[in-house]
């Protein structure tokens, strides 16, 4: 898939005998996943979601702009493992200093000095601020530390912040 | 009154030295420590820590809502990978 293509979920078994199948949603929040509307998949197939329970789906797949309900066990089955795509431009604007998790991952890092530190392979959040994963780095994702974020560009410019010293004698 | 209330918040000593140090040098600084026992105390406020979690040191930039919690809490020990798709980050 190309890169502009976010995967947004994943079709898992069926559920029942009228072509309900278990959804994986890969969203910041879970049942927002049909409310971006037509998906596609790998193969160039158009798909529209519709909770019926927690986890479980109707999905129909879009033919001449008409939606086609799946409605059997058997056509669910043929759907396990189908991977749900959403084009990049239709994720809704961000605010100032916030920034899609997709669009910063593969973003080139580089010091004030314009040195290449590496590419940012993950972005962390456990409560307690984000942070960027750079190689063997992992810096606070801060005005301080992050003051140039160029998505456009592909970089990112980072000063990587400096550790306390402290006087031996200080160590109990 | 409880035992662990006059008995106070636990901190290790060479953790408030390090903050006297990176408070006194006013620069970007991330203060590492090993200390995930240590209670988060309300000087500690804007500060950033590297707290280590076995393998690496996470940064944790520490707000007043985590006052009273332990540096642990906030640093993992384990991965949870999960996919990015529409999550946002929020530079701090």
């Amino acid at each position: 898939m190309p890169q502009e293509q976010i995967l947004m979920g994943v079709v898992g078994r069926p559920h029942g005998v009228r072509g309900l199948v278990h959804v994986h949603s890969y969203t910041a929040d879970p049942a927002a996943l049909p409310g971006y509307g037509v998906l596609d998949d790998d193969r160039g197939r158009r798909f529209r979601l519709r909770w019926k329970t927690e986890g479980v789906a109707e999905i129909f797949q879009i033919i001449d702009a008409k939606r086609v309900p799946v409605t059997t066990r058997e056509a669910a089955q043929a759907l396990v493992n189908t991977r749900l795509y959403l084009p990049r431009a239709k994720l809704p604007p961000v605010e100032e200093d916030e920034f899609y998790l997709t669009d910063l991952i593969g973003l080139e890092a580089v010091d004030g000095e314009g040195k290449l530190l590496g590419t940012i392979t993950t972005v962390h959040d456990y409560g307690a601020g984000t942070s960027l994963e750079i190689g063997s780095l992992l810096i606070p994702f801060t005005r301080a530390c992050v003051p140039v974020v160029d998505i456009a560009a592909g970089r990112v410019t980072v000063l990587v912040p400096v550790e306390v010293p402290i006087a031996p004698d200080a160590v109990p | 009154m409880a035992r662990s209330v006059w008995k106070g918040p636990f901190v290790d000593g060479y953790l408030l030295s390090k903050v006297d140090a990176a408070k006194a040098s006013g620069r970007n600084e991330i203060i590492k420590i090993w200390t995930r026992r240590s209670t988060i105390l309300p000087q500690f406020v804007g500060l950033v820590f590297g707290v280590y979690n076995g393998h690496k040191f996470l940064p944790v930039q520490v707000t007043e809502n985590m006052v009273g919690h332990k540096f642990g809490e906030f640093s993992p020990t384990r991965t949870f990978t999960g996919h990015s798709s529409d999550k946002k980050a929020k530079r701090g």
